[in-house]
């Protein structure tokens, strides 16, 4: 099977020294939405330049479609970036900034303004097709942008934080405007961000970046349900993180002895007994309860024994939803929400003792390091 | 003092300023319609005439004062400001366009740049002469003068350039290497639009330094006078006010060239607006 891309054990060292990406492995497969998420300064933009050809590679290989890509520039690649500046051509109008890819093709003039026609229209910029760039808002300058990236045709795409300069509202809808466009193209879109709401809506597929190395890389869902590693446990979702010593490991599930007990998880990666540990507790997992005798042993019985002890220290009712934020034995505050509903009334009073609890299926447990 | 008396005060030192910088350029222009050929360079006009601009041309009656020796001068000084205008301009934004990235020995080559204005011309001038003796090249202000022209002009062309390039966006160039254009007719087709302000303020730079040029010249230009070696030369004789005539006139043509400028310049700016606009959305 032939890759749209692979990289294999890519790196860029700076020639100060400085190591920006290591070892970086992927293979794309066609059609695939890949999101590079991350901090800044976690190397995803360097990789996706490295793509481009804007970078050296330092060291290991890169290919498309099965070529290597390593010492090709970036005008005989078959990717196309589109920058968050936009970075159009002012001098030029929409038109002429769509076309100019195809016009340096040599492409023939009837077939060529066929082409921008037509993408123009698939992305509803034929109104204005004839202005400059300097007059148009954000929305439909990077609308220009994908237009002019898309009508050569490349093989892949390479998008750099392309929603980071719109509002809030005109991003979803460009998010959602993009997701589409990709589905239909069938491009291969490499989407790099630091905002995690974009990469999960949008993406097959995640690279999860820090300092400069692959953390885990799964499809989104995956990502909040079974972390890799600590770091990514951190930084997706908003989980609770135990860490502790492993008591006992039988294959799927580990009890872990941590300062708030013996918690059970489901076992991730290398996991044997007496291992440092970390157990991840995801915010969507708790349920809450009340602290009678009878609550305690039935949560321990239904929960197979993740039961803690919290305090509640704040809480915001909003409708149905009560926004908590809860104090643990060890004095960590997390944040939870619960549907009121189900509670009696008053159960989530700033003050109040409660039990919290979660499946052993729904917590992860991974190696420490 | 309150916000009104800094604002009076500052108005004056403006205006003090003005006259300072302006008070001579009117004494000469008003000194040049002096009557002629018997009035000399000094107030009071004995009679308003333009005399002196037709002996310039040499429209008047044949006199004891002889026209200005600068028709030749006057050419040459264009052409060599011309020349060193297209040299400068060239060197200055192909040279910025290298220091856009740093490489080996880029600091100490950037330092041997700018000393080129920097050191004393007279001294240059004279190292000049000394040079072309020794190897027996002739001096010419074509040849040795020219050098020393692109010399002294062509860091002011470089710095212009590099603070253009300085608040580039180089996106727009990846962009285009992206859509497959390759970087020297992106360079012509994308860069070089968008840096043409620099460009032409760069060019403005280079032609008006060379033009007056002087120091540099006097030794290395040989034996023919460009334009400010002329009008020197006019001084050691006796000043009459056929040189303010002729300074008269070159001021306005250089506020002709400024007009140029300026209306070019405007037409860029409008430009450049829009990319700041679109780099702030």
């Amino acid at each position: 099977m032939i890759f749209d891309l692979e990289l294999m054990k890519v790196g860029k060292v700076y020639d100060n020294g400085t190591t920006a990406v290591s070892e970086f492995d992927l293979s794309v497969s066609k059609g695939e939405f890949i999101a590079f998420l991350g901090p800044s300064g976690c190397g995803k933009t360097t990789t996706l330049r490295m793509i481009a050809g804007f970078e050296g590679i330092s060291s290991g290989d890169m290919m498309i479609k099965g070529v290597r890509m390593n010492d090709v520039p970036p005008e005989r690649r078959p990717t196309s970036m589109i920058f968050q500046s936009y970075a159009l051509f002012p001098h030029m109008t929409v038109r002429r900034n769509v076309g100019y890819g195809l016009e340096v093709k040599g492409l023939a003039k009837a077939e060529r303004d066929a082409k921008v026609d037509r993408i123009l229209s698939t992305l509803g910029l034929e109104d204005i097709a004839e202005r400059k760039t300097d007059k148009l808002s954000g929305g439909q300058r990077q609308r220009i942008a994908l237009a002019r990236g898309l009508v050569v045709e490349p093989d892949i795409l390479l998008l750099d934080e392309p929603l980071g300069a719109l509002d809030a509202n005109l991003r979803k809808a460009i998010q959602n405007e993009l997701k589409l466009l990709q589905k239909t193209l069938g491009v291969t879109f490499i989407f790099v961000t630091h905002a995690q709401s974009e990469a999960l809506a949008l993406s097959d597929r995640i690279v999860v970046m820090n300092q400069g190395r692959v953390e885990q890389i799964s499809p989104p869902h995956q990502l909040y349900t079974r972390p890799n590693t600590p770091f990514v446990a951190q930084f997706i979702g908003r989980n609770t993180i135990f860490s502790g010593e492993v008591q006992k490991a039988d294959g799927e599930n580990a009890v872990v002895n941590t300062p708030a007990g013996a918690l059970t998880g489901r076992i991730n990666g290398a996991v044997a007994s007496k291992a440092k540990v970390n157990l991840v507790v995801p915010a969507e997992a708790i349920e809450i309860h009340g602290t009678s005798d009878t609550d305690r042993g039935r949560a321990s019985t239904e929960f197979g024994g993740n039961v803690i002890d919290a305090k509640i220290t704040r809480s915001d009712v909003v409708g149905h939803l009560a926004q908590l934020t809860a104090a643990l034995p060890d004095g960590r505050a997390i944040s939870l929400e619960a549907h009121i509903d189900k509670y009696r009334p008053g159960a989530f009073a700033t003050g109040s003792d409660v039990l919290l609890s979660w499946k052993p299926s729904e917590a992860t447990v991974i190696p420490a390091h | 003092m309150n916000a009104s008396g800094i604002k009076f005060g500052l108005g004056v030192y403006t205006t003090l300023f003005l006259v300072f910088l302006y008070g001579p350029l009117v004494v000469l222009a008003i000194l040049s319609f002096q009557t002629g050929p018997e009035g000399g360079p000094q107030f009071p006009i004995i009679e308003w005439s333009t005399y002196w601009y037709k002996h310039l041309f040499g429209l008047t009656p044949p006199s004891r004062i002889a026209p200005l020796p600068i028709d030749q001068g006057l050419g040459r000084s264009m052409l060599l400001a011309m020349m060193t205008m297209v040299v400068s301009t060239i060197l200055g934004v192909t040279a910025a366009q290298a220091f856009r990235r740093r490489f080996t020995g880029s600091g100490v080559v950037f330092y041997l740049i700018v000393l080129g204005m920097m050191v004393p011309g007279v001294l240059v001038g004279l190292g000049m002469a000394l040079v072309a003796n020794t190897l027996g090249i002739e001096r010419h202000w074509w040849g040795t003068a020219f050098v020393l022209h692109v010399v002294y002009t062509f860091p002011f062309a470089f710095l212009v350039m590099l603070a253009i390039f300085n608040r580039f966006d180089s996106s727009v160039e990846e962009a285009s290497w992206s859509l497959g254009v390759s970087p020297a007719r992106t360079f012509r087709k994308i860069t070089f639009p968008l840096i043409f302000p620099g460009v032409l303020s760069a060019m403005l730079f280079a032609f008006t330094l060379s033009y007056d040029e002087f120091s540099r010249t006097l030794f290395a230009s040989g034996r023919d006078l460009t334009l400010p070696l002329a009008i020197y030369g006019t001084f050691s004789v006796e000043v009459h006010p056929n040189v303010f005539a002729f300074g008269v006139l070159t001021t306005l043509f250089s506020f002709a060239l400024l007009s140029v400028y300026a209306v070019l310049m405007g037409l860029s700016v409008r430009r450049a607006k829009r990319i700041a606009v679109q780099e702030e959305a």
